[in-house]
């Protein structure tokens, strides 16, 4: 890498890296040092490739995603996470929303990063099923059973969100899909 | 809700937290990498591997999903592209440097707890077909970006903690911005570089129902907004919140039309306003520092057209017998053009406006209105669109987004 491709990579890093750790810690679990160490390696890997990538800030999200999920990240030691106590019971209302997100949270963080990375993909970043199962390398079946089994874990990590309504019932759902055949502008 | 909506709004509320890498990560990176080089030929094995995902990835991203085409609007570059037997619209329709990007039908929405709200439902220009087509009904709020390459779209109920960049070539987000405080209009600078998003904390879209209020009072307005974001559209940086003291009323029964006032950005893309319910604008500096209304704009009144691209003429809105057209730099006026509303200047001389042809009603029909173009100092006005239907903010109604193309 030379000396300007060494400027640019600078301040692409320093621009997108805080978009980026956030990310991350999504894919973590809320596991900030994790986060901090898959974006360091994610970086890396954008640092060798820099000549040859159009969109690095697209590069080191895929990265990210793949080395999630791929086997020999299971190898890697688990970090345990701290997740804040379950309030003992949801009321109404805004509380009660607020406090089933803090449940939700400590939910989410007991996923296997791969069943994580999936409901990121389909949850936070709107991915249509066929495109997550592009970037992960998989089939479009795989990501249904893995966003339907990380789903029904959710609801047994934290018997609380039973009472809400399963999200197979709700047929809407696939309509979020940003797919160019539904939403096309 | 169901649990796939409480892991979105859990997962949305997370990252919006304040997460601020490692100001040294850059020199970690290139020393870890400088690292791994020296260490490469005790680790072949794994470097390997590594390379044989990264080599994957890249063609993934290098095409990823195929899409290689010019944008329509650059290949419909007449000067005018008129359809006035189409209401609402269904094919691009332009004229000079601008284009309607979109358009949005709202319809309110009386809840249970009555309150209503205020919902608008997009249509926005396909560039691959050169249509109109409905958008993904959970696009609360969208603003086009001149060049009509990308939008910029809030998710409902608004506000929303992310902003989304909608490519509207494949109809896809291409990237999601999180705010820390939660937006309800998004709105790009005129060189389409920078978004201004002003912040709420509650819906301004929602007309509120006070349990304790006299029955007899329907929902009202309320003054939820505090403040702003300026944001960098090509890194997705987003600035230091500006917050902004409460314009009106800080509680209930506020008048009409003080629920929304969102931050707009000045013709030359250095200064912000708000429009207030008096028709009057504040003006702010993008750090949030209120400033005097700029020489140029004093004369803009309240109409969207505003200053001509030359900063010669400001267009005001009209009645039915046309709308003024005053010199930018002394007020006094210098035509008289057809149309009641001046929503976009096409060039130098001619504006698009909503209006009724002169040739068919005179101009006067204050309910029956349809996209014109019309040129200073010329009574003429070219048809663009057909007549639109329903009576102002009425279901059905349809209000055109006009951006330069």
């Amino acid at each position: 890498m030379d000396a300007e491709s060494q400027e640019r990579f600078r301040e692409f890093v320093e621009s997108r890296s805080s978009a980026l750790l956030r990310t991350a810690v999504l894919l973590c679990g809320g596991d900030r040092h994790a986060a901090e160490d898959q974006l360091q390696n994610a970086l890396v890997k954008v640092a060798d490739r820099w000549r040859g990538i159009d969109d690095p800030e697209a590069y080191a999200r895929q990265v990210l995603y793949r080395q999630q999920i791929s086997r020999w990240r299971l190898k890697w030691p688990r970090r345990e996470v701290a997740v804040a106590e379950p309030p003992e019971r949801a009321s109404d209302g805004e509380q009660g929303a607020a406090e089933l997100r803090v449940l939700m949270r400590g939910a989410l963080a007991r996923l296997t990063p791969r069943q994580r990375t999936v409901l990121v993909l389909r949850y936070f970043e709107d991915l249509p099923e066929a495109d997550v199962a592009r970037v992960l390398g998989c089939s479009v079946g795989t990501v249904r059973s893995t966003t339907h089994r990380s789903l029904a874990r959710l609801r047994r990590l934290a018997p609380e969100l039973a009472a809400l309504a399963p999200a197979a019932a709700r047929p809407a759902a696939p309509s979020r899909d940003i797919s160019p055949v539904e939403v096309r502008p | 809700m169901n649990v796939d909506q409480l892991v979105r709004r859990t997962l949305q509320e997370q990252a919006a937290e304040h997460v601020r890498a490692p100001g040294d990560l850059a020199d970690r990176v290139l020393r870890t990498r400088r690292h791994r080089r020296t260490a490469r030929g005790l680790a072949g094995g794994a470097v390997a591997v590594a390379a044989v995902v990264a080599t994957a990835v890249t063609v993934t991203v290098s095409d990823p999903r195929g899409v290689q085409a010019t944008p329509a609007s650059e290949t419909r570059t007449a000067d005018v592209e008129a359809h006035p037997d189409q209401s609402p619209p269904r094919e691009l329709i332009a004229a000079g440097n601008a284009a309607v990007s979109g358009f949005y039908t709202g319809r309110t929405v009386k809840e249970d707890d009555g309150d209503e709200l205020f919902l608008r439902r997009y249509h926005l220009l396909d560039q691959k077909t050169g249509g109109y087509a409905p958008a993904d009904e959970k696009w609360a709020w969208v603003d086009v970006a001149p060049g009509l390459r990308t939008a910029a779209v809030l998710e409902g109920e608004l506000p929303a903690s992310r902003i989304g960049l909608l490519d509207l070539m494949t109809g896809r987000v291409t990237r999601w911005i999180t705010v820390e405080r939660p937006v309800a209009a998004v709105t790009w600078s005129p060189d389409g570089r920078r978004l201004v998003a002003t912040a709420y904390s509650r819906n301004p879209d929602r007309l509120i129902d006070r349990p304790d209020d006299h029955p007899a009072n329907g929902p009202r307005q309320h003054s939820s907004r505090t403040g702003f974001y300026v944001i960098d559209a090509a890194t997705g940086d987003v600035g230091p919140f500006r917050a902004l003291p409460r314009s009106e009323p800080d509680t209930w029964g506020a008048p009409l039309g003080v629920s929304r006032t969102d931050l707009v950005w000045g013709r030359d893309g250095t200064v912000l306003y708000a429009e207030k319910s008096d028709g009057t604008r504040d003006w702010y500096t993008p750090d949030g520092e209120k400033t005097r209304t700029p020489a140029g704009e004093r004369y803009a009144g309240a109409s969207r057209a505003g200053l001509s691209p030359d900063g010669a003429y400001a267009a005001a809105d009209g009645d039915v017998n046309g709308s003024p057209v005053v010199d930018a730099r002394t007020g006094k006026k210098v035509a008289t053009v057809p149309g009641m509303q001046p929503l976009a200047w096409a060039d130098g001389k001619r504006l698009i406006a909503l209006g009724c042809d002169p040739k068919k009603c005179g101009g006067r029909n204050e309910f029956r209105t349809q996209l014109l173009l019309v040129t200073v100092g010329s009574g003429k006005a070219v048809p663009l669109s057909g007549f639109r239907k329903g009576a102002e903010g009425g279901a059905g109604r349809w209000v055109p987004m006009v951006t330069g193309r």
